[in-house]
């Protein structure tokens, strides 16, 4: 068995569901809890999802961007083989990230249109998929991290036909990794919520497994042990 | 007088009065625009004739010649206790909109603001913000508690049961104190009206635009209108389908995502 974790920033539950999504939505799914989380950072979300250890007081908003967790603090090395492709706090692609920051604040200095920004950022998630499906089944585990419903709904989380393609090519992708004998695991670091047209981080993070799992509420730093025992059953059994 | 603006001023004015009580020492802003123009006259009202606490104004120094000669005359007429303020560093240093309009609000208002506030040691400010205005003002009470560095938390704020209107025990810089959050765009320009109160003649079309909602010049736009009385502007408000706000180019929505932004690091 091979597994996928698909890792979807900002995915909500409620829009998952609002366009039918039915991909994303999978055998399990719910809300994660950001309990003991002051804030939403995106950084610090998955830093803490990869080492299972709330890690918000050691990651200074000022240079979270660069903050790397080393290998052996994170699930991974479970894995015989395992690959990442641009996960925050592990294998980001700085310059593509820098360059996505930088025309968001020219959006709100109004020396960058919405539309330069949006195509920046499809372009950067058309390369990360490209990436991303040419790793499947190559390895025993493949983490792929896509920002698309977070830089795109931050500036345009209230304009509906906007925000539905971004979730339909989210669940495209999940299509395109479905696979019956692999474990296909997706997780949000938070959620969103509207003010006027813009997106602001809400509470609650997004998750699916299609397998039953039997998790309630489960928060983001419980995945850590999870995916643990999952690739020690795996590898103890074949 | 009209019952249902009987029954606005009211409250209102029971308002202003309470947090007179509470409040040891308060003031009120005011625009020149037709709410805080409204709600100076409530004050006026609440205490028969007199504003027993300062009036400020925030002089961006980008406002309306208009604006600043509507001051004045009204300031000596009504006769009470004009305070400006003006964050006269940050305009000898250039700041201007081209240099981002968040961080040009942020120091020539709230810089400003902040600055007289703790030279004056104000503990309560009256604001004439509505509901109505705009989707974040919906979420206001009455009593709107700030911190130091003017945060609202808009998720704890103050249950305001049966009219009542606490100050909290716990630490606060000051109170924001809405006396006319319950009113609409409407009432005010029907009380306006009614009470004839003098308006700034920005409101006015003129070449058939004007403004309906009055800033810094640089990023106030006026509105398509040939509203030149105020029975024109109430009854253009009939039919408007536009926001009340959406001559502002520095909009509220914007202001918090891009705070937000920045407090989350990706700015």
């Amino acid at each position: 068995m091979l597994m996928i974790i698909l890792a979807l920033d900002a995915l909500d539950l409620k829009q998952v569901e609002r366009f039918n999504c039915h991909h994303l939505l999978q055998t399990e799914y719910g809300e994660t809890s950001l309990t003991g989380f002051k804030q939403e950072r995106t950084v610090v979300l998955w830093a803490s999802f990869l080492t299972g250890k709330n890690l918000e007081a050691s990651i200074p908003v000022e240079t979270q961007w660069t903050y790397r967790v080393h290998s052996e603090k994170t699930f991974l090395p479970y894995f015989t083989t395992h690959k990442t492709i641009d996960v925050p706090a592990f294998s980001f692609n700085q310059k593509a990230h820098v360059e996505e920051r930088g025309l968001l604040k020219g959006v709100f200095d109004e020396t960058v249109t919405i539309e330069a920004y949006d195509a920046v950022v499809w372009r950067n998630h058309e390369k990360n998929k490209e990436a991303f499906l040419k790793t499947i089944g190559h390895f025993d585990l493949v983490m792929g991290y896509f920002n698309l419903a977070d830089a795109i709904g931050h500036l345009s989380f209230g304009i509906n036909d906007k925000l539905a393609v971004v979730y339909e090519e989210l669940d495209r992708i999940a299509e395109a990794v479905k696979d019956s004998n692999d474990l296909l695991f997706i997780i949000s670091d938070h959620g969103m919520k509207a003010i006027g047209r813009y997106g602001d981080h809400s509470r609650n993070g997004f998750y699916s497994f299609n397998q039953e799992m039997g998790l309630h509420h489960p928060k983001i730093t419980s995945f850590h042990m999870l995916l643990r025992r999952l690739a020690e059953n795996e590898y103890a059994t074949s | 007088m009209d019952k249902d603006l009987q029954d606005l001023e009211k409250k209102s004015i029971a308002i202003i009065r309470e947090a007179k009580a509470q409040f040891k020492n308060p003031a009120i802003l005011w625009s020149t625009g037709k709410d805080s123009t409204t709600t100076i006259w409530l004050c006026k009202k609440a205490f028969f004739g007199d504003i027993p606490f300062p009036v400020i104004h925030i002089d961006t120094g980008r406002k309306f010649p208009t604006m600043y000669a509507f001051r004045d005359k009204i300031a000596a007429e009504w006769g009470f206790n004009l305070l400006i303020a003006k964050n006269e560093s940050a305009l000898n240093q250039g700041m201007a909109p081209e240099k981002g309009r968040l961080d040009c609000c942020t120091d020539l208002k709230t810089e400003a603001l902040k600055d007289l506030l703790q030279e004056r040691k104000f503990d309560a400010l009256f604001l004439a913000i509505r509901r109505d205005e705009h989707a974040i003002r919906a979420k206001e009470r009455y009593y709107s508690p700030r911190d130091n560095d003017f945060n609202w938390n808009y998720a704890d704020q103050p249950a305001e049961l049966w009219n009542l209107y606490v100050k909290p025990s716990e630490d606060f810089s000051h109170m924001r104190v809405h006396p006319i959050l319950h009113w609409t765009e409407r009432d005010v320009w029907q009380y306006l009206q009614q009470e004839n109160l003098p308006i700034n003649p920005l409101y006015y079309a003129k070449d058939g635009m004007r403004y309906r909602s009055l800033g810094c010049m640089p990023c106030t736009v006026p509105i398509p209108s040939t509203a030149s009385t105020v029975d024109d502007i109430i009854q253009e408000l009939e039919t408007s389908k536009t926001p009340e706000r959406a001559g502002r180019t520095q909009d509220k929505e914007k202001a918090y995502m891009m705070q937000k932004l920045r407090a989350l690091g990706y700015m």
